[in-house]
């Protein structure tokens, strides 16, 4: 099969710390991989070294797409909206437009912004100031911006959180359709074990030293559960009355 | 009114630097530059006053100093100078210095007063043609850097991860700033200037949410109120500043009533 794009060897540290120690994986075109793992386990930073925003130490990523560079459209995990700013989520979508000289929006531009809001079900929040979008609408709004672009690759740094779990579901559908429907291939980062279950075809799961890919039942039975809620660094999780019984609940979940 | 060329080159100048102003003040605002652009201000008095000491054109010492700090500030980098603490530390700095400029040269109390105050009696043919000319340069810039300027203004997080070079933007926008506070100094004067940047500015949001909407609101606010001020400056002899600031200041109370009468219409729609 076709990669979308390869992981090879990446390493990242800040001030001498490594946050990603040697890790590669794959990522096939079309498919949901969810990305888990404890805070500050270096999934918001692998994204942006996707990105290109951080360029690592060592290793690459290396993007297969036959023809051209692939578009990637990015949802970071904060963003400041100053309140205090009212523009329309319409004019917040048509900032993603990839950049041109002149000011004003095209036709072509236009409707393509429309449809973005459309796949995103964002449009009847066009006129409202983005301020004021609760924060579901928000995230919507978000990924609607990142769609403009038409990119090949969608990448979601929790996108979900903060969300109710009604809003949570009518999220990750959503993207679930983008997916399918446009053939986008899907990054999600998600601390919902709920969702990644639900969602996604593949998972690969970071802590600090320990890295694991494979099909989200896979993933989700193995060692990473263990790892998920102990040892950033490694420590031999402790089988805790607590850890067990957390445990014993999202497995109950999840099978 | 019409008949004394002064008084035409008083609303040609006038009406150009409204539009400037008005235009770059929504992105001061967004950007949450609007001390900046008062500190821009007085470094371009002590500019002026440089001028006016080595015996150069003020317009050059204005933009020479303008210039420089908003090149020093980039390199500082924006949010360092944006502090409380840099900005009252240079802006009295400069304070200071363009008043020891002053006393070194013979030139004070007439000179001082219109580069505070503003003056429109003193403009001529060629400060018209000056204005003309980097005026159209700032709004032309304006116009072609518009989707980046207005992606990093009002999205940084989203500017930035979407691979636009933040950084030159930044720098770029400083220095649009820098010579549109050097040309309206001439006219409303450097304690003012700030006025005409942000209140025009800052009153468009209540009336519109798109961002050319405020854009043109803003502008048209500041044209009003430039030839408000000239024309109850002619009649009465009071300064134009005073009127200019009058005139946005009661802009922008409008604005605010009719944001909540907006507000109160929609919610009681909605019931
Ligand atoms: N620009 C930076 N400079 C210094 N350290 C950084 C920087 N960005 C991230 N880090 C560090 O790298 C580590 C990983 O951060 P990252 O944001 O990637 O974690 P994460 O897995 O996304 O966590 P979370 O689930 O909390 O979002 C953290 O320890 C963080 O302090
Ligand atoms: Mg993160």
């Amino acid at each position: 099969m076709l990669r979308q794009f390869q992981v090879d060897d990446l390493q990242v540290s800040f001030n001498g710390e490594k946050v990603l120690n040697h890790l590669s994986f794959e990522v096939f075109p079309g498919e949901m991989l969810a990305i888990i793992g404890p805070n500050g386990a270096g999934k918001s930073t692998l994204l942006k070294v996707i990105l290109g925003m951080i360029h690592p130490q060592g290793g690459a990523v290396r993007m297969e797409s036959d023809k051209r560079k692939a578009v990637i459209g990015y949802v970071p995990q904060s963003r400041t909206i100053d309140e205090e700013t009212p523009i329309q989520a319409k004019d917040f979508v048509s900032l993603g437009l990839p950049a041109k000289i002149v000011p004003w929006l095209s036709q072509k531009e236009r409707v393509t912004v429309k449809k973005a809001m459309m796949m995103t079900e964002s449009l009847h929040l066009a006129k409202k100031p983005i301020g004021r979008l609760s924060g579901g609408e928000r995230q919507r709004v978000f990924v609607a911006q990142a769609m403009v672009r038409h990119p090949d690759v969608l990448l979601l740094d929790e996108s979900t959180a903060n969300l109710d779990p009604n809003a949570q579901e009518q999220m990750m559908q959503l993207v679930q359709r983008l997916c399918k429907n446009q053939g986008i291939t899907v990054l999600f980062i998600c601390h919902d074990l709920h969702m990644v279950k639900e969602y996604s075809d593949r998972v690969l799961f970071m802590s600090r030293r320990h890295y694991e890919t494979g099909s989200t039942d896979e993933v989700l039975s193995g060692k990473a559960l263990e790892w998920l809620y102990h040892s950033t660094d490694d420590e031999k999780p402790k089988k805790t009355g607590l850890f067990r019984e957390q445990r014993d609940r999202v497995t109950d979940h999840l099978f | 009114m019409f008949q004394y060329d002064f008084m035409q080159y008083a609303f040609i100048a006038g009406t150009l630097v409204a539009i400037m102003c008005g235009a770059i003040g929504v992105f001061v605002v967004a950007r949450s530059l609007s001390f900046v652009a008062h500190t821009f201000s007085h470094i371009g008095f002590a500019g002026a006053a440089f001028a006016v000491y080595v015996g150069i054109e003020p317009l050059g010492g204005l933009l020479l100093f303008t210039i420089a700090s908003a090149l020093g500030i980039g390199q500082m980098g924006v949010k360092m100078f944006r502090r409380d603490a840099s900005i009252s530390v240079i802006l009295s700095l400069f304070l200071g210095l363009g008043i020891l400029f002053l006393s070194l040269s013979n030139k004070q109390a007439n000179f001082t007063a219109s580069i505070l105050f503003g003056s429109v009696v003193g403009i001529n043919i060629q400060d018209v043609w000056q204005i003309v000319g980097l005026t159209i340069v700032v709004i032309l810039v304006l116009a072609v850097g518009y989707r980046w300027l207005k992606f990093d203004s009002f999205d940084q997080v989203g500017a930035e991860s979407a691979g636009l070079p933040i950084r030159w933007i930044s720098v770029g926008f400083l220095l649009l700033m820098s010579i549109s506070v050097s040309v309206a100094v001439q006219i409303v004067g450097a304690l003012l200037v700030f006025a005409l940047m942000t209140v025009p500015a800052a009153a468009a949001r209540c009336f519109t949410q798109s961002i050319f909407g405020m854009i043109l609101v803003s502008s048209i606010l500041a044209v009003l109120g430039v030839w408000f001020g000239l024309v109850m400056s002619y009649y009465t002899n009071a300064p134009v500043s005073f009127f200019i600031t009058s005139f946005e200041a009661l802009a922008y109370f409008i604005g605010i009533v009719y944001q909540r009468l907006v507000n109160r219409y929609r919610v009681a729609q909605l019931n």
